[in-house]
């Protein structure tokens, strides 16, 4: 489909104020300054994806929730692995390293952090758009970003031409970096803009 | 000198030897690699989807059944004789998954079989196949030898 400039204006505010709380929830978690990029709306093929998540096969923390509700989508946050173990390193009040591939606790903490955060965001865009949404349980994949990404867009064996992202970069100090994009289903873009009356 | 030619999502790519063909970070997806051992010439389809159900949209690479087709078809084209042809593939992970949902649909799965099932039909043997599992792959198929070079994060590195 093709997106006007006003509405690619409202994604982007949709991805301000859900990203904005998301970003708050984050840091009144780990007890630190979160800063957010202004989120940028992508309408990309595949073969552009990687340019967005960047290296394909660089192994990340990824978090997956996805957001149902009359107008679902799938929320999901990437975490470098340096980033994710800060992340637990704070939430368990520890310096030690924790092998995310393997030790259950660090995957719950992350698990949790995701939910929080995705659940911040989409009681935002309730907030702004009247629509509700009910987050599902987080799952959690330690492994190549391409890959994790691949099978969350192909997840229901449907896929657009293009994909539609949200992107918000977060990063916080001292080195956290993570990465939140919304997708939102195919359908869900029109009921989600028909809201916004746009 | 050999070149690497990466091949993107929904994508496919041809080469003659000494090049390398590279996708990385398969999932849920499939890298199906065709090559002809005689005149060391081959491609690689990087497939999502099992079946484009007659909707080709404007990347027909995007499914297993429509990209073998543009693959086979390419490699054709530098010589290649069908009768020679020999296939291997790799990828096809389940990533996630989530508690309490029936596993009866596993995308991953649905692309292998696909792929098989294809295969088969052109009359195209697959040697050897690497699926499953629950991590990502990121392979390089040399066109001339017919070897694939699978990589993961977690469960260390082969060639088959």
């Amino acid at each position: 489909m093709d997106i006007t400039q006003i509405q690619l204006d409202a994604l982007r505010e949709i991805g301000n104020i859900g990203s904005g709380h998301a970003a708050t929830a984050l840091s009144t978690l780990l007890q630190r300054r979160i800063d957010m990029s202004v989120p940028e709306v992508w309408a990309v093929p595949f073969v552009q994806v990687s340019d967005i998540i960047g290296q394909l096969d660089t192994p990340q923390a990824v978090v997956y929730v996805k957001a149902e509700g009359e107008a679902p989508g799938k929320a999901v946050f990437f975490f470098p692995l340096t980033s994710a173990e800060i992340v637990c390193q704070a939430l368990f009040g520890t310096n030690g390293p924790f092998d995310l591939f393997n030790d259950e606790m660090a995957q719950s903490a992350l698990k949790e952090v995701g939910n929080i955060l995705v659940s911040s965001f989409l009681i935002a865009l309730t907030q702004f758009s009247g629509i509700p949404f009910q987050p599902s349980v987080p799952a959690l994949a330690v492994d190549m970003a391409g890959a994790i990404l691949d099978a969350i867009l192909i997840e229901e064996g449907t896929l657009d031409d293009n994909v539609l992202f949200i992107d918000t970069q977060m990063s916080g100090i001292p080195q956290i970096e993570g990465q939140f994009i919304f997708l939102p289903n195919e359908g869900s873009l029109n009921k989600l803009l028909g809201a916004l009356g746009v | 000198m050999s070149v690497v030619i990466t091949v993107g999502m929904a994508d496919y790519k041809t080469a003659k030897m000494p090049d390398i063909l590279m996708t990385a970070g398969l999932g849920s997806c499939i890298g199906i690699c065709v090559h002809d051992p005689m005149l060391k010439v081959g491609g690689m389809a990087h497939i999502m989807l099992p079946t484009a159900n007659g909707n080709k949209g404007s990347n027909p690479a995007k499914y297993a059944d429509t990209a073998i087709e543009l693959l086979l078809s390419g490699i054709m084209q530098l010589g290649a004789s069908k009768m020679r042809l020999r296939a291997k593939m790799a990828g096809g992970a389940q990533m996630f998954s989530f508690p309490g949902k029936p596993q009866v649909l596993k995308i991953g799965d649905r692309n292998a079989e696909a792929v098989e099932q294809e295969l088969k039909r052109y009359g195209i043997p697959l040697v050897v196949a690497d699926v499953g599992g629950s991590f990502g792959r990121t392979i390089h198929y040399d066109v001339g030898t017919g070897e694939l070079k699978i990589r993961t994060i977690n469960h260390g590195e082969k060639v088959i």
